[in-house]
């Protein structure tokens, strides 16, 4: 059976080095940014989950020194790729601060992507900074043919990403959860994760949430990719920091293995 | 006219004088399309143990000032599965950069395992020596004992006609006296150095954020102190050194040449760009060229120290 994915497979192809120019840089939520970047080369690889790695390059010292990966958010026909930046420290805050008109060092598409097989419902669950591969995908997807739901949790209103730029990106408003209800549904996005009839559910999140999700996929029986999160130092495989568990007990690489892996891949310790 | 880079040295004439350092290269394929590989000096691959290691628990990596922390745990493939699934990559691809396979064990028979067990392949000029991982259980402990580390430089010169180079640890009172050491026993040549023990803490979990509690540090912060002990470990034998530590430029790697280092190595400064360890060979040649020097040969050792001061 086939496969689809937002493009055809370039696993094996080499990523791609360059400085790319800041277009825009705008504040879309509390302490969340949306940044777009000049980039042909990597909007015209880019598949659904694959990232990024975005520093300044051997100039620079301060925080981030070590390059970031970043999920890609979006990409144009114009080459233009999108990236969601929410300030946690140092390191983010200055990607918050670009200005159109700098210019970083990126280095991508990286990863394994998400896969899905023809016909599928589709589920997005997405957790905070999570929203960043759906705005991508679920646009994508559905003009594809997909049946796509895009589920997107936040702790509060005011972390919610623009839903005005969701739908433009996506086509449709996404379906909200805020855990004190100031916007949307009340309560924790995978609440309203309905798996009755057959879908594939996609997720990126807080481990936390994607724990929860491992755990009813396999309990419940469906098929769920997850795009994991670890420290990451060279995004190629040559570091060997960013490992998650597999099933197997042995090590897995976020960069090269994942960042998308099968639940089923991974094993999940309690918190 | 381009300014001679080439160095000859270990037997072999190295096209140019910057390598990457072992565990920021993986097993060089990882590279592979991304940078011109074949066009450095050459690399040294990630550790080679007898078998295989699966490392240390996340978090593994993270950014300290000017640097980073890392605890990666030694995890590799294993001398079988290096030497038929890794080795025969290099060999392939690898016509005019020079290799090293960075060789690790808990005790003198299983770095003598590693060794005899590679020597009659091809692929790669010679072995790195790992006496100084601070990540591991007694990583440092031939690097650190002295009466140990003869004993694996001499068996290790018994078991392989191939060079040997000890990549020396900073956490010693003396260097030189290591460094005479692997001279005494039978070494090629050092690289010196690996990284620096370190620590980081998350102040609002109150806990270690290295899985493995602590790592070692690497990163320009450490440029001054791999300059010093390069030069205090090249001023205290004859063998051939190889500078490492902190290095992002032609002028950093110059501070190494001029310590006294023959060829030097890049590091964590790939991770920040693929490209530097390119970049720094180009920079070197320009330093070169605007300096009006003919030979990069002319450099190794060439720092010149104040007069002592007349009483």
């Amino acid at each position: 059976m086939s496969i689809a994915t937002s493009h055809t497979a370039s696993d094996i192809l080499s990523p791609i080095r360059h400085r790319a120019a800041v277009i825009s840089n705008r504040q879309a939520a509390t302490d969340t940014w949306w940044l777009e970047l000049d980039s042909p080369e990597i909007a015209g690889r880019a598949e659904w989950g694959q990232f990024v790695m975005i520093g300044f390059g051997l100039d620079h010292l301060a925080p981030p020194f070590l390059p970031r990966p970043f999920s890609v958010g979006w990409r144009a026909e114009d080459g233009r790729i999108g990236l969601l930046v929410r300030a946690f420290g140092a390191g983010s805050r200055r990607l918050a601060e670009l200005r159109a008109g700098e210019r970083v060092l990126l280095l991508g598409p990286l990863g394994r992507p998400y896969r899905l097989e023809p016909g599928v419902r589709v589920a997005c669950v997405a957790g905070g900074v999570g929203l960043a591969p759906f705005l991508f995908l679920a646009g994508d997807a559905r003009r594809q043919g997909f049946d796509v739901d895009l589920l997107y949790g936040e702790l509060t209103a005011d972390k919610v990403f623009d839903i005005g730029l969701i739908e433009e990106l996506t086509g449709e408003p996404p379906i909200v959860w805020t855990e004190d209800g100031s916007l949307g549904s009340r309560g924790r996005v995978t609440d309203g994760l309905r798996v009755e009839g057959g879908v594939t559910v996609l997720a990126c999140g807080p481990t936390p949430m994607l724990r929860a999700l491992a755990a009813r996929a396999a309990r419940e029986g469906f098929d769920l990719q997850v795009s994991v999160e670890e420290h990451m130092g060279c995004g190629v495989g040559t570091c060997q920091g960013c490992v998650v568990q597999g099933a197997d007990g042995r090590w897995r690489k976020a960069c090269t293995q994942g960042p998308v892996f099968y639940s089923s891949e991974l094993t999940w310790p309690p918190s | 006219m381009a300014p001679e880079l080439r160095q000859s040295l270990f037997g072999v004439e190295f096209q140019a004088p910057v390598l990457l350092a072992s565990g920021t290269c993986g097993y060089g394929r990882e590279y592979a399309g991304l940078i011109p590989l074949d066009e450095l000096g050459g690399l040294v691959t990630k550790a080679v143990s007898v078998e295989p290691r699966s490392g240390n628990p996340p978090h593994r990596v993270a950014e300290t000032p000017g640097g980073m922390i890392n605890a990666i745990g030694l995890e590799n493939v294993g001398l079988e599965a290096f030497a038929s699934e890794k080795l025969p990559w290099l060999r392939d691809n690898l016509a005019r950069a020079q290799v090293f396979v960075n060789v690790v064990g808990r005790k003198v028979e299983e770095y003598a395992a590693v060794v005899s067990g590679l020597d009659g392949e091809e692929g790669f000029l010679g072995y790195e020596i790992n006496v100084s991982c601070p990540n591991v259980e007694g990583g440092t402990m031939f690097g650190t004992d002295e009466a140990a580390l003869a004993e694996l430089v001499g068996r290790l010169r018994r078991e392989t006609e191939r060079p040997v180079i000890v990549k020396l640890t900073p956490n010693v009172p003396d260097i030189g006296i290591y460094a005479r050491i692997c001279e005494e026993n039978g070494a090629d040549g050092l690289s010196t150095i690996n990284t620096f023990p370190g620590m980081l803490i998350d102040i609002h979990g109150r806990k270690p954020v290295i899985g493995n509690v602590s790592g070692g540090i690497s990163g320009p912060a450490i440029l001054p102190m791999g300059v010093y002990l390069t030069w205090r470990a090249a001023t205290a034998c004859s063998l051939p050194v190889i500078g490492i530590g902190g290095i992002r430029s032609g002028e950093d790697a110059l501070q190494y040449i001029l310590a006294g280092a023959h060829l030097v190595q890049v590091g964590t400064a790939s991770f920040v760009d693929p490209a530097a360890a390119a970049t720094v060979q180009e920079e070197i040649s320009s330093h070169l060229v605007g300096a009006g020097i003919a030979s990069l040969s002319e450099l190794v050792g060439g720092l010149r120290l104040p007069e002592p001061a007349q009483a």
